[in-house]
């Protein structure tokens, strides 16, 4: 509350009684200062409601601009699917559906196939994400919930830094800090760890190169970490209070009211981020190029080299000259690309908007 | 036990795991940026920002990179902010029903489209149609990546005004773009910077869309019709080569672009902070 | 700054002298026959009213019983909402302010509005103020300096921010933002202030103030005041309208209202039967 010991009015009208009953509680000096400007009140004029306000000529055109660049955003997006499909097609004439399923992947008898790149995409996607969503969901906990009020901020600050962290970088420390540990101790860990059970030991035999689907998987897991975590420390951290004391208020444990009441209130939106860190990790190119091996063939141990559609597109596309089949076919593996993020992010969104109406 | 206690040491023991997978996310990562200043450290000097790209075993540095990044970053983010700022506000304030959705939609699959496509796009748009790879379809790609975070963020900010400001400013006679313009992007300045802020530092460091757009070049060459180098592409050149000394060169200017979009994320937090208020 | 001081002014015990008794003055608002949809839900069922000029009038009424409807009524606001409409008649001066050929703009300036929780723009304290003025007329930097002190004043907000004009607004308590919003709105000069709950967001001292500003201002301007809080339609207005799910139930000097209601449910209300 803040005390003033002289309050001085200006204007035609002096102090009310209300103002002097006030001085009076308060002790304070009410003085009043006559202006010279005479400011009528506005009932004084008679103004016509067609004259009083003003017609704002900037109107019109500010609002053709604003739809203008709306409609750009559709054009953009069809165009580009436009091209790409259009990029593509000739690979669909000549190989026809084939081109989804063979692993022929040739420049000399120039026979293209997709298969080896649509499965070196999903699988290194899929590690990553069976990696990256309980260690975000884990640490979003922590950041949440359980760190101390003053680790909060600097930690959860710094992994959004760490999100932004161009993926080159992630690709560069993976080539060469990753690949020699995997290949010198990780993979043959693994291996001892898990090569005698039958089934789960193919996953991990072959050579311990290093490279291969498996530390791609990793790398694209650290990378997508750090983008999933702050998303999520974002939805949990816009749970009203007031929802998750209510739960305290019943006797609920810390991780029982992130169970029960903070991860089922963000639900849909924790839905969205972990697609969203899928789709970022299918379409990935440095990091995966970087790490990944480069080679066209399918094998199950996830220790063997393969390649995504992204590491595919850069590293073929300078032996691609304009007009080549060649290039056509990495076209329409670019259009598969965007066919499956498309598809995620629908599915994202379908989900996100059923689980709304539930 | 009873059930309390069964209760209490779950508590416990999901807490234990998620601090221990906290703490282990924080050592991988403080690796990652060691690693890059470390190696980055040992190959810095003056050169990098004074001499431009050389063949190997001339020396050289990487200025006509950092410049030719500066360059595209620049002329895209100069062509997508006005439109992502209007499209932004279009949603926010303006657009119902289909067409909205349509919009918000195709700005979420813009905004998560794998990078790489819209290299590709744009080669097929500008490179194979104008016969050329060339620094102005470089920064053509990096407009695609810059304008849906702004689009995004722009309706996401301007969301975040409350209603009653905006019935405020309505309630003294404005007209909508008063409101727009005057208010309510007042209001939601931070965040919109702060976006467009994200979207540079995002553009800044992206390979992909370059390596089909702009190419790389290894001289002094700004001319938008010509191939431009750019730091990103440039180090994915050469961390990949089998010279010491470019890979040395690669570290050097991999710490660049990390102190560079670093130094980004953390303006758009600190400076652009509200005064004497904590940012949240 | 060049002050002429006077002793305590004769005149406002003058004008409350020539105020007269309510009732007595023109009717400044009048409203006939209407009906508000909500899509299709109807929330206002006939309203017949008439808003005295330079009189405070209240709307009292459970949540949802279309008080803050009507309020959004008389300054169009719901206009910005898709689906919303009003049928049936609101003359502000004669003039009927429903009418398509009247610009939801011109009408605002002269219905102002002061909204539940304060409003400040992201703007220092002055540019809140000129804001407003700037909207619709092309004033002076002196002209806009008066203009500026004069409704900070009105506010009763001059002598605590006089010396900060160029600061935030943000900065304000909540109770000094309130009343910069009500000098934003009295700064356009309209006939009519508009407030939606004024002091619900309030502690009792802001709260205080505003009620004491709000009988300070009825001299010069026609003041709607939409409130949740008995006491305080009873303090500080002169006619009473009470509402139940969309229709005025009964309205009338605020005495007779409180002391002797006509109709059940006013009386069921008013001794906090319900609501």
């Amino acid at each position: 509350m803040i005390r003033t010991d002289v309050v001085i009015l200006r204007g035609a009208n002096g102090p009310t009684e209300d103002d002097a009953r006030w001085s009076h509680d308060w002790g304070t000096t009410i003085v009043t200062v006559e202006t010279s400007a005479a400011l009528p009140p506005g009932h004084l004029a008679a103004r016509p409601l067609a004259t009083a306000g003003h017609a704002d000529r900037a109107e019109a055109p500010f609002r053709i601009a604003l739809t203008a660049a709306a409609v750009l955003v559709l054009v953009l997006l069809g165009a580009i699917v436009v091209l790409l499909f259009n990029g593509g097609f000739p690979v669909l004439v000549r190989f026809g559906l084939s081109f989804f399923v063979s692993t022929d992947w040739n420049p000399v008898t120039e026979n293209y196939g997709a298969a080896v790149m649509l499965y070196g995409t999903l699988v290194t996607s899929a590690l990553a994400l069976l990696i990256a969503f309980p260690t975000s969901l884990g640490i979003a906990l922590f950041l949440t919930e359980v760190a101390p009020e003053q680790l909060r901020r600097p930690i959860g600050t710094a992994i959004q830094l760490l999100a932004a962290v161009p993926s080159i970088i992630y690709g560069m420390w993976g080539f060469f800090v990753v690949v020699p540990l995997m290949s010198a101790h990780v993979q043959p860990l693994l291996k001892a760890v898990f090569g005698p059970i039958p089934l789960i030991g193919a996953l991990f035999s072959g050579a311990p190169a290093g490279t291969g689907i498996l530390t791609a998987g990793l790398i694209l897991a650290l990378m997508i970490m750090p983008f999933i975590t702050a998303m999520f420390v974002e939805i949990f951290s816009s749970v009203p209070p007031v929802l998750k004391e209510a739960a305290y208020g019943v006797g609920a444990t810390t991780t029982e009211v992130f169970r029960a009441v903070t991860v089922p209130y963000g639900r849909s939106a924790l839905v969205g981020a972990v697609m969203l860190g899928l789709g970022r990790a299918l379409g990935e190119t440095m990091a995966v190029t970087f790490v990944i091996g480069n080679a066209n063939r399918i094998a199950a141990s996830l220790y063997s080299p393969g390649a995504s559609i992204a590491s595919t597109i850069a590293n073929e596309f300078p032996e691609a000259g304009p007009g080549s089949i060649k290039l056509n076919a990495l076209l329409e593996l670019g259009f598969s690309l965007f066919v499956i993020s498309f598809l995620v992010l629908a599915l994202a969104r379908f989900l996100v908007r059923n689980r709304l109406e539930a | 036990m009873t059930q309390l206690e069964r209760r209490l040491l779950a508590d416990r023991v999901w807490k234990i795991v998620a601090s221990t997978l906290a703490g282990l996310a924080i050592l991988l990562l403080a690796w990652i940026l060691w690693t890059v200043v470390w190696r980055g450290a040992t190959a810095l000097s003056l050169t990098v920002f004074t001499a431009p790209t050389m063949p190997p075993g001339r020396g050289g540095g990487l200025a006509n990179t950092i410049v030719g990044s500066l360059v595209q970053v620049t002329i895209g983010l100069v062509i997508a902010a006005p439109i992502g700022l209007l499209a932004g506000t279009w949603l926010a304030e303006v657009g119902r029903g289909r067409l909205a959705d349509a919009v918000r939609f195709v700005n979420d699959v813009l905004l998560s489209a794998p990078s790489i496509l819209i290299g590709l796009f744009v080669y097929e748009l500008l490179v194979r149609p104008f016969g050329g790879f060339s620094g102005f379809a470089g920064s053509a790609a990096l407009a695609v990546l810059i304008l849906p975070v702004v689009v995004r963020a722009t309706e996401d900010m301007m969301r975040l005004v409350p209603g009653s400001l905006r019935e405020a400013a309505f309630a003294l006679g404005a007209s909508r773009r008063e409101v727009v313009t005057q208010v309510l992007w007042r209001a939601a300045r931070t965040g919109i910077v702060t976006g467009v802020l994200l979207a540079i530092a995002r553009a800044a460091g992206e390979t992909a869309p370059l390596l089909f757009t702009s190419l790389g070049n290894l001289g002094w060459s700004f001319a938008l019709t010509k191939p431009m180098a750019s730091l990103p592409v440039t180090i994915y050149q050469y961390a990949g080569s089998p010279f010491d000394e470019w890979v040395a060169l690669a570290w050097a200017g991999a710490l660049v672009i990390t102190v560079g979009v670093l130094a980004l994320n953390i303006l758009s937090r600190v400076v652009l902070a509200p005064r004497g208020k904590a940012s949240r | 700054m060049n002050i002429e001081l006077s002793e305590m002014s004769e005149q406002f015990r003058q004008r409350r002298a020539d105020l007269g008794d309510p009732g007595e003055t023109k009717t400044k608002i009048s409203i006939a026959g209407l009906d508000f949809f909500y899509g299709d839900v109807k929330a206002l069922h006939g309203i017949d009213m008439k808003i005295s000029e330079r009189r405070v009038t209240a709307m009292i009424g459970p949540s949802g019983c279309g008080k803050s409807t009507l309020l959004r009524v008389l300054n169009r606001m719901y206009d910005l909402y898709p689906g919303q409409k009003a049928v049936g008649r609101v003359e502000l001066d004669g003039e009927d302010i429903l009418s398509p050929d009247v610009p939801a703009a011109a009408l605002r300036r002269r219905v102002g509005m002061v909204f539940q929780k304060p409003t400040p723009f992201p703007m220092s304290i002055r540019d809140n103020i000129a804001y407003g003025i700037r909207l619709g007329e092309k004033v002076s930097k002196s002209e806009l300096d008066d203009r500026i002190e004069w409704s900070l004043s009105k506010a009763a907000l001059w002598n605590e921010v006089k010396d900060r004009l160029h600061t935030s607004a943000t900065g304000l308590s909540g109770g000094q933002q309130q009343r910069l919003c009500i000098a934003r709105t009295v700064a356009v000069k309209p006939d009519v202030v508009l407030l939606d709950e004024p002091t619900s967001a309030l502690d009792p001292i802001s709260t205080a103030r505003i009620e004491e500003l709000i009988d300070e201002l009825k001299s010069e301007f026609t003041i709607v005041i939409v409130t949740h809080n008995m006491q305080q339609a009873a303090r500080c207005s002169d006619m009473t309208g009470f509402f139940l799910l969309g229709k005025l139930i009964e309205f009338g000097e605020t005495a007779g209202i409180f002391t002797n209601p006509k109709d059940e449910r006013t009386q069921d209300y008013i001794t906090g039967r319900f609501g």
